[in-house]
């Protein structure tokens, strides 16, 4: 059965691998996209693994688009390298924003991770000789000169170091700390667990990632702009991403990734105007009738009874 | 503690009139703007702090629900011809309908479900809306002109526009209103009670899934209203109601829950920062950072004042 | 030198003064009874030594060390644990898992190392079937939950909050047994209790607490034909 599962896995990460050998632009760019989500709604996830449910993603991935495409404009930085220091801006900015965020709770968490997000976009807008202001600044380079193949091969292997790390984690002795402090705070404290260390050890790692992908983001596309690289889109299709595959697991939000990464190009297809409406009912759907999850709902047919233990049978409830 | 509380008030009352006069002074017109703007903060905010401090939950449609009433005071105007000021009524029930229902399919089963359940679905929702008046009404801005709307006066050598002071009586009308209603009425009374412990009042007898029900359709409702009033003086597109769920919010945080007089007070206060911060050479571009500022500072002294552990 | 000591603490919530200038000690090895009427500040005693909230005056000593600036989870780590008095299990967990925690968290271990640890707590407690989740468990198992996860700490100094509340005799008995057990370990324990056969069967000294002080002091026989302490328990309770 085990052996089976793996064997499952290898396949699919070979075909993932081989897939700009036969694949053309259109489908290698469609799947550079889901993997680019896939990766933020498995931060997404992480954070809300410590029961702290973060809107700051899309503030975290603009600031780490910013910090590198910056540094390759201005300071005429090797791209790669860029991307690792969008990553490295990112995670110092949430280690020092850390000690007063990770103080709040709950609702107060959530709205003012949200308002970083827009305070973050204000201020580069506002610096136009920095930043070039409202409309941006171009890159005179896409990363690999815009080649298709590679740019997915290094995207594709970022959301598999993400996969990794997320599977690691849920294996870790700090999955039990996390899972812990979501459970009951004072239970967490009273048995010892460093609540602030942990939070903060999460909320640093998965900021970073959110700003290395940022950062890729912005070098493959060679661009960076407020509206755009703020956008909504990097928190809400995250977070739709991971409530419809599952939350508190790894395999949810890479399934629900490519469920939706797929389904969004079609209806992005047939409906130029609104089509993050889907994204909403996904969203409230979800939450109403699903809060397991599409792959816990699946996996519920066929075991007949959840597994037990972490993260695999925590359903929304707080 | 709460004479405590009320003395804090009069205190920051006392600072908000002394640097009113000294704005006053120094640029008339955003002393009148920031008292117009406040006011209309306010009127969005107070029904957010109501289901907020009543239902404990944080509506982050909040702001969706004002373009709702938006697009529908235009669609009005533009169809039909009828004069914003006479879709107050209409709108208002239009909004409280809409309430009800989203509340009937949505709301009310996260009630019990916990924070998290609610933050995502009412970011659901928030998304649902204003997706869907996107995919009919497309991107594009759209407007209402009223030419009553733009008369100004003149006072003291101050030009000013005299419109918008129509937010302040509105403000007033709709706090006195909340007032008598959770004090005078039986409804508002059991409000209050389901507001300071559900349990409590459920055992009492009181119909607390109705009082939740008409709390949030009230609410919403009180937004439809503020949205008739905006429409004749803003431009009118899929996220014209957006950055007031977090405005809302930062009133609240900063009047304290429960404390609907301060929402008011809040929001001349901020409405005057802001107007200052734009009459400052460029400094107009830094507005939202004063209000996410003071939303972010109000929140976190909040905690660490609340959180030593 | 007493392993646990307070002097002058006190407690405000708001209006409510919850304890009022109490000072005690426990010493090693001791099973001290914390006794009194509902309401009385026993479970803000604890609440107050582990940290949960901050004191609003006095000092608590243990082992000599003041602990008043320390966090919740750096007091476990210098030896203070606790259960609570409504169980608060945590979800998603396995009962071993519960008892891990402590382990992990309170000790440092590692996985492998907290794993086995908890299997000889969780043997040394009577606690059987361990790797169920917690779903359906009894309350005799929540509570044999609270106190693994307590001791799987290692604690110097373990407060035991109502651990019979709601046990029926044989179970009471059972809980008993395995009281005795840590105390010929050497711990220091601190028990809360309403039955008063429990305490006389387990303490060797009792404080009664009423509105937040102390009115008693001395063994269970002592205190218990005091006259306040009497009234104490009768003017609360029906
Ligand atoms: N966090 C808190 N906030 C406000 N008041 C509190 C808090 N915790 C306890 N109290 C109050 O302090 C007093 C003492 O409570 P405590 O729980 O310590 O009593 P107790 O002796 O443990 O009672 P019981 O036997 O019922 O468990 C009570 O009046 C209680 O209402
Ligand atoms: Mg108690």
């Amino acid at each position: 059965m085990r052996n089976k599962a793996m064997l499952i896995v290898a396949a699919f990460v070979i075909a993932a691998a081989s897939l700009p050998l036969f694949a053309g632009p259109y489908f290698l760019s469609v799947f550079n996209t889901i993997f680019v989500y896939m990766s933020l709604a498995l931060t997404w996830d992480i954070m809300l693994r410590t029961g702290q449910l973060s809107y700051g993603t899309a503030g975290l991935f603009g600031l780490g688009a910013y910090a590198s495409a910056l540094l390759v404009a201005k300071a005429g930085l090797n791209p790669l390298v860029s991307i690792a220091a969008g990553g490295a801006f990112a995670g110092l900015l949430a280690f020092f924003l850390g000690f007063g965020v990770l103080r709040l709770r709950k609702i107060y968490f959530s709205i003012t991770t949200l308002a970083l997000t827009t305070v973050f976009s204000v201020i580069i807008r506002n610096l136009p000789r920095l930043t070039g202001g409202a409309s941006g600044t171009v890159l005179p380079r896409a990363l690999f000169n815009g080649d298709p193949g590679k740019n997915y091969w290094m995207i594709y292997c970022l959301a598999l170091a993400v996969i990794a790390i997320s599977v690691w984690l849920s294996k870790s002795k700090t999955h039990y700390a996390i899972n812990a402090i979501r459970n009951d705070e004072i239970t967490a404290r009273s048995s010892g667990i460093d609540v602030f260390k942990y939070l903060l050890f999460i909320f640093v790692l998965t900021s970073t990632i959110q700003g290395v992908i940022g950062a890729f983001y912005a070098q493959q596309y060679a661009f960076v702009q407020p509206e755009a690289t703020f956008s909504m889109n990097f928190l809400l299709l995250p977070l739709a991403m991971a409530l419809v595959g599952g939350v508190y697991s790894t395999i949810g939000p890479v399934v629900g990734a490519v469920l939706l990464g797929l389904v969004s190009e079609y209806l992005k297809l047939i409906m130029p105007y609104g089509h993050l409406i889907v994204y909403g009912i996904i969203i409230v759907l979800v939450v109403l009738f699903m809060p397991q999850g599409i792959t816990r709902a699946f996996a519920k047919l066929f075991t007949r009874k959840m597994q037990v233990g972490g993260v695999d049978s925590a359903s929304l409830r707080d | 503690m709460l004479a405590a509380a009320s003395k804090k008030q009069y205190l920051f009352i006392a600072l908000l009139v002394i640097a009113a006069i000294v704005i006053g002074f120094w640029e008339p017109h955003a002393l009148i703007y920031g008292i117009q703007r406040g006011s209309l903060y306010a009127v969005i905010a107070l029904p957010l702090a109501l289901i907020l401090g009543i239902l404990g939950v944080l509506n982050l449609a909040h702001g969706e629900f004002l373009t709702v009433g938006m697009y529908a005071t235009f669609v009005l105007f533009s169809r039909f011809g009828v004069d914003p000021m006479l879709s107050t009524v209409p709108v208002t029930l239009l909004l409280a309908v809409v309430g009800v229902a989203v509340y009937l399919l949505t709301i009310k089963h996260v009630l019990k479900a916990g924070h998290l359940s609610q933050l995502l679905i009412t970011f659901g929702i928030s998304l649902v809306i204003s997706e869907l008046i996107k995919s009919i009404y497309t991107t594009q801005p759209r407007g209402v002109f009223t030419t009553y709307s733009y008369s100004s006066t003149t006072l003291a050598g101050i030009r000013f526009g005299t419109y918008e002071f129509l937010y302040l009586l509105i403000a007033v009308a709709v706090l006195v209103g909340l007032q008598l209603f959770l004090k005078k009425t039986r409804l508002g009374q059991a409000t209050f009670a389901v507001g300071q412990n559900p349990r409590g009042a459920s055992i009492v007898g009181i119909n607390v899934s109705f009082v939740y029900l008409f709390v949030f359709g009230l609410s919403i409702a009180i937004v439809g209203l503020a949205s008739v009033f905006m429409v004749p003086r803003v431009s009118i597109f899929p996220g014209a109601g957006t950055p007031y769920t977090m405005k809302s919010f930062a009133l609240t945080a900063m009047a304290g829950l429960g404390n609907l007089n301060g929402i008011l007070l809040a929001g001349i206060a901020l409405g005057i920062f802001e107007a200052v911060v734009n009459a400052i050479p460029g400094g107009s571009g830094w507005s939202d950072v004063v209000f996410f500022g003071v939303l972010i500072l109000v929140i976190m002294t909040r905690a660490i004042r609340e959180g030593r552990r | 030198m007493p392993v646990l000591e307070t002097r002058g603490l006190e407690k405000r919530f708001g209006g409510l003064l919850a304890v009022r200038d109490l000072s005690f000690s426990a010493s090693r090895g001791e099973i001290l009874g914390i006794i009194g009427p509902n309401g009385a500040g026993k479970t803000t005693v604890i609440n107050l030594v582990a940290g949960i909230f901050p004191e609003t005056s006095g000092q608590i000593y243990f082992k000599g060390q003041e602990i008043n600036k320390l966090s919740t989870h750096e007091r476990n780590h210098l030896g203070i644990a606790r259960t609570f008095q409504s169980v608060r299990p945590l979800d998603h967990f396995t009962a071993l898992e519960n008892v891990m925690i402590g382990a992990l968290f309170g000790q440092g271990m590692h996985l492998a190392e907290a794993r086995e640890y908890a299997y000889e707590i969780c043997d040394l407690i009577g606690l059987k079937n361990v790797d169920r989740s917690i779903d359906n468990l009894t309350v005799l198992d929540l509570k044999k939950i609270e106190i693994g996860r307590a001791l799987a700490s290692k604690p110097d100094l373990l407060f035991l909050d109502e651990l019979m509340a709601g046990l029926n005799a044989d179970e009471t008995a059972e809980m008993i047994e395995v009281v005795r057990e840590l105390q010929r370990r050497q711990l220091t324990i601190i028990v809360v209790e309403h039955i008063m056969a429990v305490v006389r069967e387990l303490t060797q000294r009792c404080i009664v607490l009423d509105g937040g002080a102390i009115i008693a002091e001395g063994s269970y026989e002592e205190v218990a034909k005091q006259e306040r302490v009497i009234e104490a328990y009768l003017g609360k309770e029906e």
